[in-house]
């Protein structure tokens, strides 16, 4: 019901107003004390205040009313058209002593709505603002959370966030991801005494259990020996058990599977419904970066497992090949001299098995050789000489060091060279390795009476065809490269184990070839060599028709300090 | 005839050595640890020794330095043995004063043939 107040000493306005305004269910009153006036404007503010001008001490009055009711609507009765001017910066409106009782009670009604819009809207700004700085919170907050993998700090910004948008009494932090062990963190505005601290660790633990539905915890938590951690903010005065009066919110900080621990808030004011939502955004805000540097932490922590592993294989193999390498060589010094005949003729059938053994421990001793050499590429211990070597060099030297081992199974090593071609920083004897390798391989698979074929040319990367297989693993930069081409008319390599070629012991795992020899780690080998080169290695094969083994060195390179 | 000083903790690789050196007539003297090696060697000035790099006590390298910084002793030619392991890597990078390197498994008449050039 609207309030309605007349100021005036004049009874026969008085009654006039009492009968308009009764009538039409408004709550009148009408004084003309002026002390009477302003107690019950202290007590019971009215929503609008009629004043007639006609009353002794108007101004006073005026100034008064003013200060005591600002937000009400205040209509002055005047003489007909006679507006004092003073009176303007007061008045929401004037009635004239003449004014018909419809005149009166639109004017009464239009000022209120007036009055209630501009309530509505003051209000609406307040929430706006409200809202504005509670964003302004969440937002500064979730950059914080953004902005570290600690998750000793991101529990601490989440309580610290919490401070800034809900402005609470006090916090019951259980946090099961800081340290080793679970920890309570109590951020309070007063001191806590021993007893009331007890109780939040007792609650805090049934609400944590009360998480999983009866059923266990992941982490299981004693409330007797449960570490507390206080932050208060004013010592002097102490909160007493009356906090759990106050009114409080509680949320999980978990994601999926993963519980980071939960946080209860207590506040001396009721919480809103947007008070609610903010807690429950920060909480759950809070547990996705907790996530990240929980498998952040895991990260590290495989990866340092992971690079102890690395370095005990390569002093594992350093070991072993030294230790294999030992006795390898007395096996070998006695051969030598047995098959020396120093020792006494040697028949013939024991030529061939002694031959054999030598054969063998020969075997041995070069996957002894290729062990270590992966083993340092892959510590990066291996040394390398770059200088400008020509390609057609190395090519020359492998081709008369192998022609005898390929005559021998009746093979012809042929070269198709590109003359006058650029020289490319490499370790000359490196390439000898791996061009050594891809020949014996090409010797090793190709039957009798057939050709190998050794080319070199240069190229832009842009004309430089790849297999499709390698279209992922082998990438040439933008320029001229080097490519040396291995063709022969061997067994060939199906295309499923094409990619698998240049895998560590690939060879081993193929029975077939296994008869052939060797370690399956040349062609590891050679790709390492090739990739410190900044080069590549890949190959095209066809099953029983053959296979070509490219690898690419660019030229630039060379211009570029050794 | 030319003395030579074979040391080597592993004596089936020192027994091996003995006998195509003798075979070449040369007369070997055998250490089968460090410190014997390094007595042994300032006993009896060889004209050359073989040393293994990896052994107890003292290394080959240490011995080496230890020949080669010493007046009486800097001119006797070192062939050091070694397995090419990482720890030898290791100590490769120092100057060890050897005149020559033999990776095991070796050719025993490489040795040989090293050996008859250093005493020509």
């Amino acid at each position: 019901m609207i309030k309605i107040l007349a100021i005036s000493d004049r009874k026969n306005k008085s009654d006039y107003f009492n009968t308009i305004f009764n009538k039409n269910t408004y709550e009148f009153s009408c004084l003309s004390d002026e002390n009477l006036i302003f107690d019950m404007i202290s007590a019971d503010a009215p929503d609008v205040i009629i004043i007639d001008t006609q009353i002794k001490d108007l101004k006073n009055i005026n100034k008064k009313i003013k200060n005591l009711c600002p937000n009400t609507i205040i209509i002055f009765l005047i003489s007909a058209n006679k507006i004092d001017k003073d009176l303007i910066k007061y008045a929401n409106a004037f009635l004239t002593d003449e004014m018909s009782e419809d005149f009166i009670l639109s004017t009464i009604n239009i000022n209120m709505r007036m009055k209630n819009s501009l309530e509505m809207l003051s209000n609406s700004n307040k929430d706006l603002a409200d809202s504005l700085y509670r964003l302004n919170a969440l937002y500064s907050t979730s950059s914080q959370f953004s902005g570290t993998l600690d998750k000793a700090k991101l529990i601490q910004y989440m309580i610290e966030g919490m401070d800034k948008a809900l402005s609470f009494s006090l916090t019951c932090t259980l946090s099961l991801c800081t340290e080793a062990e679970p920890v309570l963190i109590l951020n309070s505005l007063y001191e806590l005494s021993d007893e009331l601290i007890e109780a939040l660790k007792l609650r805090t633990v049934l609400n944590y259990n009360s998480m999983f539905d009866g059923k266990n915890p992941p982490v299981s938590i004693n409330s007797d020996t449960l570490k507390v951690v206080k932050q208060i903010k004013y010592p002097a005065s102490r909160f007493t058990f009356s906090l759990f009066r106050f009114d409080n919110m509680f949320a999980p900080i978990s994601l999926g599977e993963n519980t980071f621990g939960c946080v209860e808030i207590f506040k001396e004011a009721s919480f809103s419904p947007d008070d609610a939502t903010c807690f429950q955004t920060i909480a759950q805000q809070v547990a996705l970066p907790l996530k990240s540097a929980t498998l952040y932490q895991e990260i590290i922590e495989a990866n340092t497992k992971l690079a102890k592993l690395e370095r005990l294989k390569s002093e594992f193999i350093s070991i072993v090949s030294h230790e294999l390498r030992t006795p390898l060589t007395s096996i070998k010094n006695s051969l030598d001299i047995l098959m020396s005949g120093r020792c006494g003729q040697i028949t013939e059938s024991a030529d061939k098995f002694l031959s054999m053994a030598m054969r063998n421990v020969q075997r041995l001793s070069g996957i002894i050789n290729d062990l270590l050499d992966l083993s340092k590429i892959e510590a990066g211990k291996m040394d390398f000489n770059f200088a400008p070597t020509n390609i057609n060099t190395v090519i020359d030297y492998v081709k008369s060091a192998l022609s005898e081992v390929a005559k021998s199974k009746g093979l012809t090593i042929l070269t198709n060279q590109e003359k006058s071609l650029p020289d490319i920083k490499a370790d000359a004897q490196r390439l000898e390795q791996v061009l050594t390798n891809l020949v014996s391989n090409a010797i090793k698979f190709t039957p009798e009476s057939k050709t190998i074929t050794i080319s070199s040319k240069l190229a832009h990367s842009k004309d430089i065809q790849i297999n499709e297989n390698f279209k992922d693993t082998v990438k040439l930069k933008d320029g001229d490269y080097v490519l040396v081409c291995v063709e022969d008319e061997g067994i060939g390599i199906a295309e499923k184990d094409l990619l698998h070629a240049f895998d560590k012991f690939a060879q081993i795992e193929n029975s077939l070839s296994r008869k052939a020899g060797g370690t399956g780690l040349g062609l590891p080998i050679a790709k390492q060599l090739l990739e410190a080169h900044q080069g590549a290695i890949w190959c095209d094969s066809e099953l029983n028709k053959g296979s070509k083994f490219y690898f690419a060195i660019p030229v630039t390179n060379v211009l570029s300090p050794v | 005839m030319k003395k030579i000083l074979i040391v080597d903790d592993e004596q089936d690789i020192v027994e091996s050595l003995k006998f195509v050196l003798e075979a070449a007539d040369f007369t070997c003297y055998c250490a089968y640890n460090g410190e014997d090696g390094l007595r042994l060697a300032k006993e009896i000035i060889p004209d050359l020794i073989i040393l293994d790099v990896m052994m107890p006590k003292i290394n080959g390298y240490k011995i080496s330095r230890l020949l080669k910084y010493d007046a009486k002793y800097k001119n006797i030619p070192i062939l050091m043995v070694t397995a090419r392991s990482q720890e030898e890597d290791k100590l490769i990078g120092e100057e060890t004063g050897a005149d020559e390197y033999i990776t095991k498994p070796f050719e025993l008449d490489d040795v040989v043939n090293k050996v008859k050039q250093y005493l020509k």
